[in-house]
Parts: C-alpha cells; structure tokens; sequence
C-alpha cells in the first residue's frame, strides 16, 4: 500500500519547509505527500526542493478558502487546471455542502471543524460527485476534555454517514509542522478508536495516492482521455 | 516485589520510543504527559487495562511497558501527545518487543564509538580496534584500520570471546569474555 499525507501546510502557512516535511514523512513511512497551502497564504515557499528529496512523491495541491458558495464554486473552476489536487477548507455547514456539490474539488478538508458536520444531503453529494471527506486527526491529537469529546460526538455520527452512502474517506492531521506527523500505524490507531475499521483506515491512506494518479493523467472531457 | 503464580502473571510487551523534540525532554515531564495523555483518551478504566509505564529514557529513546495485547490502544495514546512540559514534542514508535533487552538491542540505537575514545581495547595482533557493542558472545569491534571492513561494507568487526580469550569455555552465555 502506498499511504499518502494528503493535507500538509507549508512555508508560510505553517512553520516547515516542504522538503522538511517531506524527510520526516517518509522517515515515518509514507510513499507521498501533498501540500495543500491555503488559498490565501500567498506563494508556497521551496517546492522545487521538496521534489529532490528522495523516495517519496511531493504533490502540489492547494485547499481553497472561500467566503460562501458562490466564490467557492468559482475558485474551484479557476484553480481545477493549476493543481493536481484540490481540497477545500470546510468547517461552515454552507461550505461543507457547496464542496460536497462541487465535482472540480477532490476533498474536503476538516468538515467537523465548525459545530455540524457533512449532514445528510452534503453526503449523498459527496457520493454522486466522488469528493472525498477527509477525517482531520489534529484535532483529535490537540484537543483535550470537552471539547474533544463533542468532536468525537459528531465524528462518530458522520462516519456512520459515510459507511452507508460509500463515500471516499481520507484520514490526514492537517500539519503544520513536521511535529504534528503521525505514522500511518498511529493514524490507524487513533481512527479505530473513532469506529473506523482497520481495513478501511488503511485505504482511507491510501485514496490520496489513487485521486492524485487520475489527476495527472490529461482527460479531455468527462472519460475521455489524452494518450 | 511480592511473588505472584507464573500461571497468573500478565504478560507484557515493550515499546521503544524516540522523542522528537523542540528542546531537552525530562523523564518526569515525559511521564507525566503520557499519564494525562491516556486517562484523557482512555479514561481510568482504560487506563488501568494497558499499564503503561515508563522504564527508561535517556532525553531521546526510551522504553514503554504496557499490557500484552493493548498495542493498537498504547499506540493511540501516545500519538496524542503534542507537547510534553510545555515544549512541543512527537513520541514515534521505533519497535515492539517481548523483553527490555531485544527491544534495546533491535531498536535502540548504541552509541557509535570512534577508534580514539577512551573504550575498552583490544590488540591481538591481526586485529585491533575498540569494542563497540558486545551482545553475550559477540562482539563488534571499530577496527583502527577502516580497510579491514572495505569489502563487506559493514562498519565494525564481528568477533566473538573465543578469539579473545582462546579456549574460554564458559557455558552459560553471560560472560563476555573480556
């Protein structure tokens, strides 16, 4: 299985440069990254250095924040041909089900970080147009009491949601530096505890690596591919 | 320790671990944070269940004992662990073993020695060098000459307590023959 990092922030939206993330990701085991600055934090700093780090793949993508509805769908459009991976900064409920409905994005990041999660229609969306949700363990690492607890409530309750519509599941820690890195092992661990099968965490890994393939190849229209 | 019936004693297992971090990590802080860090996840019930423990820790690797068949459980806790006595910090599972001494031996690294320190020393004509690991019989000796290694590209010389002691004919393994 080649597992894949697939939310990371970088220079100068997190404290790391690409190549140190790289380094430490494969050192942990993992066969790739993706770096998936904010849309907002400006231009991703040392790239080109990243890719001459050996035995792990370095994927440029970007997670877009948007105000509403209306811009998201537009950056999504705009952004869909400069990066080979698109996520989406979730978290409002409004954001989450434009993500959810919008086929150019491939993931949604951190959906439970506001006070609801993906919710019913947001989920039968996700599944008609292939967005994947991304389980952000980061907030199971940093939270601590109450507040950990009323994620765990609404984590549990979705991923019920995304078993029962078949929804692609991605598991990250959104990192910002390269001591928020877990071992794809630890990932596991931690999303056993969540109700998320050994087997199924292990593809979640993996998912990354497979969207991130089909993005590289050159479609000219919905199945139809440039050879 | 009282003793208990060998039918009945639990079994462990035993992790070692490297810290990652910002600054100089102390025993105490380290123990301190697992212990919060699993009765936060686990609560007192799961706690008592995996019996982790701290049984060394130099500053940067260390050992863990837990409860035999709580693995995915120990494994868990120790990831959410973020910072230990206020300084950010990763705890990352090198290996698991049975007993202390494999989990050191497989997973801990020994301090590498360079030919001039002052460690024990051995000159028995064709070879000569300072010990750098010795593992009951074996040892892996730093050769003075880097050439003697060349061809196998290994860095040290495997040797064991018969070359150096002749006929020592001790049977019980423990001894290392120096």
């Amino acid at each position: 299985m080649k597992y894949y990092e697939c939310n990371l922030h970088t220079l100068p939206d997190g404290s790391d440069s690409p190549s140190r993330m790289a380094v430490a990701a494969k050192k942990l085991g993992y066969s790739g990254i993706i770096i998936s600055n904010h849309s907002t934090a400006g231009e991703a700093y040392g790239i080109d250095a990243a890719k001459l780090v050996g035995g792990i793949e370095v994927v440029c993508g970007i997670e877009i924040l948007a105000a509403d509805q209306r811009r998201l769908h537009a950056r999504a459009a705009s952004l869909r041909d400069r990066f080979d991976f698109l996520a989406v900064h979730g978290g409002d409920e409004k954001i989450n089900r434009a993500a959810c409905e919008d086929p150019n994005v491939d993931m949604l990041a951190h959906p439970h970080g506001g006070r609801s999660g993906i919710g019913v229609a947001a989920a039968k969306a996700a599944r008609d147009n292939q967005v994947a949700i991304c389980l952000d363990l980061g907030q199971m690492i940093k939270l601590r009491g109450g507040a950990r607890v009323r994620w765990m409530e609404m984590v549990r309750r979705d991923i019920d949601l995304i078993e029962k519509f078949g929804i692609g599941l991605m598991i990250s820690t959104g990192s910002r530096s390269h001591l928020d890195l877990r071992s794809p092992r630890e990932l596991v661990a931690l999303a056993a505890l969540l109700g998320v099968e050994r087997k199924r965490a292990v593809e979640a890994l993996a998912l990354p690596g497979s969207i991130v393939d089909l993005n590289l190849r050159r479609w000219a229209s919905v199945g139809v591919e440039l050879l | 320790m009282r003793s208990w019936l060998p039918v009945l004693r639990e079994r462990r297992r035993y992790l070692a671990i490297e810290v990652e971090a910002e600054d100089r990590i102390r025993r105490t802080d380290l123990a301190a944070e697992i212990w919060n860090a699993q009765t936060s996840l686990l609560g007192d019930l799961g706690a008592a269940r995996n019996r982790l423990r701290v049984i060394s820790f130099d500053g940067r690797f260390g050992i863990i004992r837990y409860s035999h068949q709580r693995t995915e459980e120990c494994r868990a806790v120790l990831a959410t662990i973020h910072t230990i006595g206020g300084t950010r910090a990763a705890i990352r599972v090198r290996g698991i073993s049975g007993t202390i001494k494999a989990a050191t031996e497989k997973y801990i690294p020994q301090s590498t020695l360079q030919p001039d320190e002052n460690v024990r020393r051995v000159d028995s004509g064709l070879v000569s060098g300072s010990v750098a690991r010795v593992h009951g019989r074996e040892i892996d000796l730093c050769p003075d000459d880097r050439k003697m290694t060349e061809g196998s590209g290994t860095r040290y010389v495997g040797l064991t307590s018969f070359d150096l002691c002749g006929e020592d004919t001790d049977a019980d393994g423990t001894s290392d023959g120096l």
